[in-house]
Order: C-alpha cells, then structure tokens, then sequence
C-alpha cells in the first residue's frame, strides 16, 4: 500500500514535470512573439522558434571546442542549472511536500543560489576569442600599454554574476520569505495550507508589495532587461553563455523557458496557495499566472534599456525596502 | 574630466573588443584599460577593412574616379560622389546647373536624415533600448525609399556627375509631392519619437553626464561635425558652401557633450534638414540638370571640403590628361577617433561603446585614409 503510494506521487510528480516542461517551451516564443514585437511593431518569430525549434535546430549542429581551463565543468553547467530548476518544480507540487527538507523555503532557496552560481563558473571557466590579443597592434612601439593584464569579457560577466549573488538577488529572496510573515513556517505545506484557509497572501497589503518585489527578484534572477547586466550586448555580449554551442546551447535555450514557467508556479504556491497539481484544473492557474509574469516581464524589458550599476544599485535598495516594508507589514 | 588620471598611476586591466562586436557596426577594436569596471584609457585601433581606394583612383580617368568613390560608404555614398565632382568642379571651373545644385541638396539633407536616424538607432540599440531602435528605423525606411525613387538605389544612390546631376536623377512634379508628403510622416514621426525620447526618465538617467567631451577636448582634438556642434561650437561647413546659398537654416548646438547632447543634436538637426528639404521642393527651378558644355584640361591639385552627415569631408586631386592623380580622401571619422578614445574615459564599461557611438563613427570610410608619419 505504501509504495503504491510512493509510486503514485513519482509518477504524478514527473507527469507534472514534463507537462510544465513542453508548456515552458512555448513562453520564450510568446515573450518574443506576441509582447516584444508586437510592442516593435514588427512580426516578430514563430511562437515555437526561439522555444522548441531553435533547440532542435542546435541539438543537431556541430559542437565547437571550448576555450575553458576546465572544460568538462563548463559544459556540465547547463545540465546542472536544467537539474536545478527541475529540482525547484518538483519540490513545489504537492507530492514532494511529504518530504520537508525539500518542500522548505530555504531548499528553495539554495537551489535558487546554485543557479546563480553557475553564471559566475559558466563566466570565469569561458576564455572566447571575442578577447584574444592582437599581437602586433597591441604590443608594437606606440600602443597605449604593451604588457597590461589582459582580461576576457567573459571575466566581467563572472564579476557581476557576483555581485548579483551578494546584492541583486536579495529583493527575490525576501519575497519568498514574506509568506512565512503569514504562515509562520518555512515548509511550503504550511503556507499552501494557511492560504487555503485564509485566502491568498497576495490579497493582503503585506502581499501585494511583496508580489511586487518578487516580480523585481523575477526579472533579476532571468537576467532580463533592464538587469541584464550579466549578459549585456553592449559590452559582455552573451556573458556567461558565450561559448555555448550545439546541445549545450539547445539546453540553456530551454532552461530559461523552463526557469520562467517554474519562477510563475513558485508565486502561485507562495502567494496564492495553488500548488501545481496535475490531476486538477489548479494547474491551468499555475500556467496562467507563469503567463502573467512573462507578459509583464515583457513590457518592462521592451520600454528597458539595460542598467548600468548607477540605475542598478538605486533599483534594488528601492526594490529591498520595499521587501522589509511588505516584511514588517506581515508581521504586525 | 580634465583632471585625466596620469597614464603611469593607472592600474592595468586591458579588456579589448573587436573587431567584431555586436554593438559596433564598424569593424574597429578597441582596448578598454580598467579600474573596477571604470574605463581608464581606451585605445582605438582600425585598419582591418583597408580597401586603398584612393590608389586604386590614382591614374583612373576622373569619370571613373568619381565613381568609384562612390563605394567609400554606404552610409554617406553621396556625398563622397558630390564631393568628388565638386572638386573636379572647381578645379575645371564647370559651371552647374541651379536646378542640379537643388537636386544635390535635397540628396544631401535626405542622406543626413538616413545617417542620423541610423545614428539615432544605433544608440539606442547600445542602449539595449530595441523598442525606441525599431521606431526610429521605421521612420529612416521612409527616408530609404526616397533615396532609391531619386538615387535609384538603396545604398548606392549617388547622383552627381561631373557638370550636374544624372538626368535619371531629375525630380518631376510625382517625386517632388512624394518628397513633400514625405517630410510631413517624417517630422510627424520623429516629433512624436523625440518627445517620448526625452520623457523617458530611465532612459534620461542613462545617457545624461555620460561620455562626456568637453568643448575645450574637442577642439583641441579636431574634432569635427555634429559631434564638435553637440560640445556647443557652431561650426557648420554648409554655412559657407555656395549650394546652401538660398536656403535657411540654424545651426544647432548642444552644450554638455555627452551622449544626450549628442543624440538630442542630430534629432534637432534633422528637423533643420526637413526644413531645407521643403525650401528646395517649393523653389526648385526649372532647367537643364546637368551642363555638358565644359573642357577636360589639367590642373594643380584641387581641394573640396562639404559638410557631409558626420562632419567635414575632405577631397583634393590634380588632373593630368583628364586622368586622377594624387588623390586624397579624408573622412570626419579620421578627425573624430580622438574623441572617440577621450568620451569613454571615466564611464562604465557597459556605456564606453555607447561612448564610442556616440561620436558617430564610420571607420570603413576612413580605414582608407593615408597617414602621413612627420619624421
């Protein structure tokens, strides 16, 4: 009876994931299609081209040779930051809640800091060759400086992905943290269960700030405009992803959408209570509100040019306040 | 920023770019030396698209050359093809048609709306801006279009000929009312987009006191065209070119230097340019547009400066049996590297390429200037 049990909440489990997987392979195509063109006046991709096509289309082009001091590390980076946001969805659907130290907050939290910290490997390990030297310019009489420590613009992106780490996520995590003001427990069963007694969090004062920090932390953590600073075309190009090519590129094309549609049902199990349930109808609200925060994020990103650490630094000490006030008003 | 930091207290981290970078159009490379993300120093280097077009021009009969020179840009095609006759003008005293010196300034103001509005595109595009980009490249579609109903050609629209325009190139009564209803979507457009432009506060926040050259710098530099204009220096070449005689126009300055009062001074002078295109529409004289009636002989060398887009071209040669020799092309990039290299020291890393565009440069016309090395 209880392994029919357990072997029921896998297979419901990973139903739920692969349902949210072949959905999150269509929300990079709705940003781009129906949000940013459509703003652009132009037509813009296919629905299924930056999501689905463009993975197929790179899982079968040749594999280049990464210039890494560990490639191997490089290249499972990826596939670790795909595990870790596959990770993220499981311990957010109802079955996993059975299991504490991965229904908490703080589980979500560290597997959150994981895929942050793969964008400073994926950044220090990459060495493209948008930064070699140019032997006879750069050294010959009359150059500005013939023996200056040359670094990659990869390095940069890796310094910032940092950064991001210490400070720029922080809104993003104090928006998880707000539900607890609630609940009063860091385990996702308790706050999914308070919610369901007393209505949505985001219905309150205290929770609609914090949906609005978290829509901030939202946009960091993808790196979207304007806080794309980790891979902005101005200076750092692709930053962290730059060497990427083939399959490994078809994967980072398809965690982000996967990461976007989790981030959307992490809201709606921290702030409205509906855990992802497959067998339910529940499960269209997770997707609608996933939606949401794309269609949102799109606007934002289109009317956004890309911050610069002047505009960076002022936003998340606004957006942090703003989180310890939705904090403090949950509290009291 | 003319407290520079001394070149020998700067602590080193060399972080080039290019030649290929996606917020360059230009093929250049740049080493940006820096401090915490500060850039220090930055130093420019182009060469990589060398064509020698003013060898290959060397012993070319002058129809030819003119031509050819033609191909320099394909941003500012025709003014180098004007610039080029012009100096064949002057040097064989051809006289030119009223009705083809309109014409020639229609094409030049049209070419500087295309020029300033791809200007005005690319920066915000390095801004990462793609939505204000998309819009300002939708309003330099409509000027395109007109460039190829005059020019017949998209990029390659030159229309000068040595003695006037080509015939090909005569606006009749279709082009002229198309020109005109044109200017009026164009200024509509371009209001509605500077307005937006100077409301945006974030965008505001990322452009203002950024890149900043001071008149001073700029001077000393050379530096020349909208980019000296937007520092608050009024020099402007066509207030002394005979073919802007008849026309009325201001010549816009900016004060700060920055990038603001840069993309501010070209989206300003594009309404000049709008002004001086409807002048020629309601004035243009009937007539020949080309004079034929002219002797080849030789000359000294013959020197021709016009106020093109990014500034002051210089064209200078000598005819020998109707034939080029001693040619000598300078573009205004070649005087506004110096700039380029000033404007990012100071700024974040993420906003030194926004520096570099902002002083407008095209260096695959100037990768075939000669340097000439005083020992």
């Amino acid at each position: 009876m209880f392994s029919n049990v357990i072997i029921y909440s896998v297979i419901t489990a990973a139903i739920t994931v692969i349902v949210c997987f072949i959905v999150s392979t269509l929300l990079p195509g709705i940003e781009r299609k129906y949000i940013h063109a459509r703003i652009q006046q132009r037509i813009g991709p296919l629905v299924i081209s930056p999501g689905i096509l463009a993975p197929i289309k790179f899982m079968f082009k040749e594999n280049v040779k990464v210039e890494s001091p560990v490639p191997g590390l490089y290249k499972a980076l990826p596939i670790i930051c795909f595990i870790v946001v596959t990770c993220l969805l499981i311990a957010l659907t109802p079955q996993a809640f059975a299991i504490p130290a991965l229904s908490s907050l703080v589980a979500i939290v560290g597997l959150l800091k994981v895929e942050e910290i793969c964008y400073v490997l994926m950044g220090a390990l990459s060495k493209s060759v948008m930064s070699v030297r140019m032997p006879f310019p750069d050294q010959i009489k009359g150059a500005a400086h013939n023996n200056s420590n040359r670094s990659f613009i990869e390095d940069i992106s890796s310094r910032r992905s940092l950064r991001m780490i210490t400070y720029g996520s922080f809104p993003l995590y104090l928006a998880l943290f707000a539900p607890i003001t609630q609940s009063r427990s860091i385990f996702l069963a308790d706050i999914v269960a308070y919610q369901q007694a007393h209505g949505p969090y985001l219905f309150t004062v205290s929770g609609a700030i914090a949906a609005i920090v978290f829509f901030i932390g939202y946009m960091i953590i993808l790196n979207e405009y304007p806080f794309s600073i980790i891979k902005a075309k101005s200076d750092v190009i692709e930053g962290p992803y730059m060497e990427y090519a083939s399959k490994y590129r078809a994967i980072v094309y398809l965690t982000r959408g996967f990461f976007m549609l989790v981030l959307g049902v992490l809201f709606s199990v921290l702030f409205l209570g509906i855990p992802p349930v497959i067998t339910s109808v529940n499960i269209l609200i997770n997707i609608l509100v996933a939606l949401v925060l794309v269609f949102m994020m799109g606007i934002m990103s289109a009317f956004s040019p890309v911050f610069t650490n002047r505009q960076l630094l002022p936003t998340i000490l606004g957006t942090t306040l703003l989180g310890i006030l939705a904090i403090a008003l949950g509290v009291l | 920023m003319d407290e520079k930091v001394p070149r020998s207290k700067i602590i080193e981290t060399e972080i080039p770019m290019g030649t290929v970078h996606p917020a360059a159009l230009e093929p250049y490379r740049v080493r940006f030396f820096v401090e915490d993300e500060i850039v220090q120093e930055a130093e420019i280097t182009i060469g990589v698209n060398h064509r020698g077009i003013e060898r290959i021009m060397e012993g070319l009969p002058v129809e030819k050359a003119n031509a050819l020179t033609e191909k320099i840009c394909g941003i500012c095609s025709n003014s180098h093809i004007w610039n080029s006759c012009r100096t064949a003008e002057i040097g064989l005293g051809i006289e030119i048609p009223e009705r083809a010196t309109y014409i020639r300034v229609i094409m030049g103001e049209l070419e500087r709306l295309h020029s300033h509005f791809l200007y005005l595109a690319h920066g915000c595009e390095v801004l990462s801006h793609e939505t204000f980009s998309m819009r300002v490249f939708y309003l330099r579609e409509i000027v395109m279009e007109l460039l190829a109903m005059i020019g017949g050609n998209r990029v390659q629209y030159g229309c000068s000929v040595l003695g006037g325009v080509r015939p090909r190139c005569d606006l009749d009564e279709a082009k002229l009312l198309r020109l005109k209803e044109d200017m009026d979507k164009i200024e509509e457009g371009l209001t509605g987009f500077a307005n937006r432009f100077i409301a945006d506060s974030i965008v505001m926040s990322r452009i203002t006191g950024i890149g900043v050259l001071p008149q001073k710098q700029a001077i000393e530099l050379a530096v020349t065209g909208p980019t000296l204009r937007a520092t608050g220096v009024a020099r402007d070449l066509r207030t002394t070119m005979f073919e802007y005689d008849n026309f009325d126009f201001n010549v816009i300055t900016q004060p700060d230097g920055d990038v603001k009062s840069n993309l501010l001074m070209r989206a300003l002078e594009s309404f000049e340019s709008i002004k001086i295109i409807r002048q020629a529409i309601a004035n243009i004289p009937e007539g020949k547009v080309i004079n034929t009636d002219w002797e080849m002989f030789d000359t000294d060398i013959t020197e021709s400066y016009i106020e093109v887009p990014r500034g002051t071209l210089y064209h200078s040669y000598a005819l020998e049996s109707g034939r080029v020799r001693h040619c000598v092309i300078r573009t205004p990039s070649m005087a506004n590297i110096g700039a380029m290299q000033y404007a990012c020291i100071g700024d974040q890393i993420t906003d030194a390429q926004l520096c570099i565009v902002q002083c407008d440069p095209c260096f695959t016309c100037t990768d075939r200037a000669i340097e000439i090395i005083r020992r």
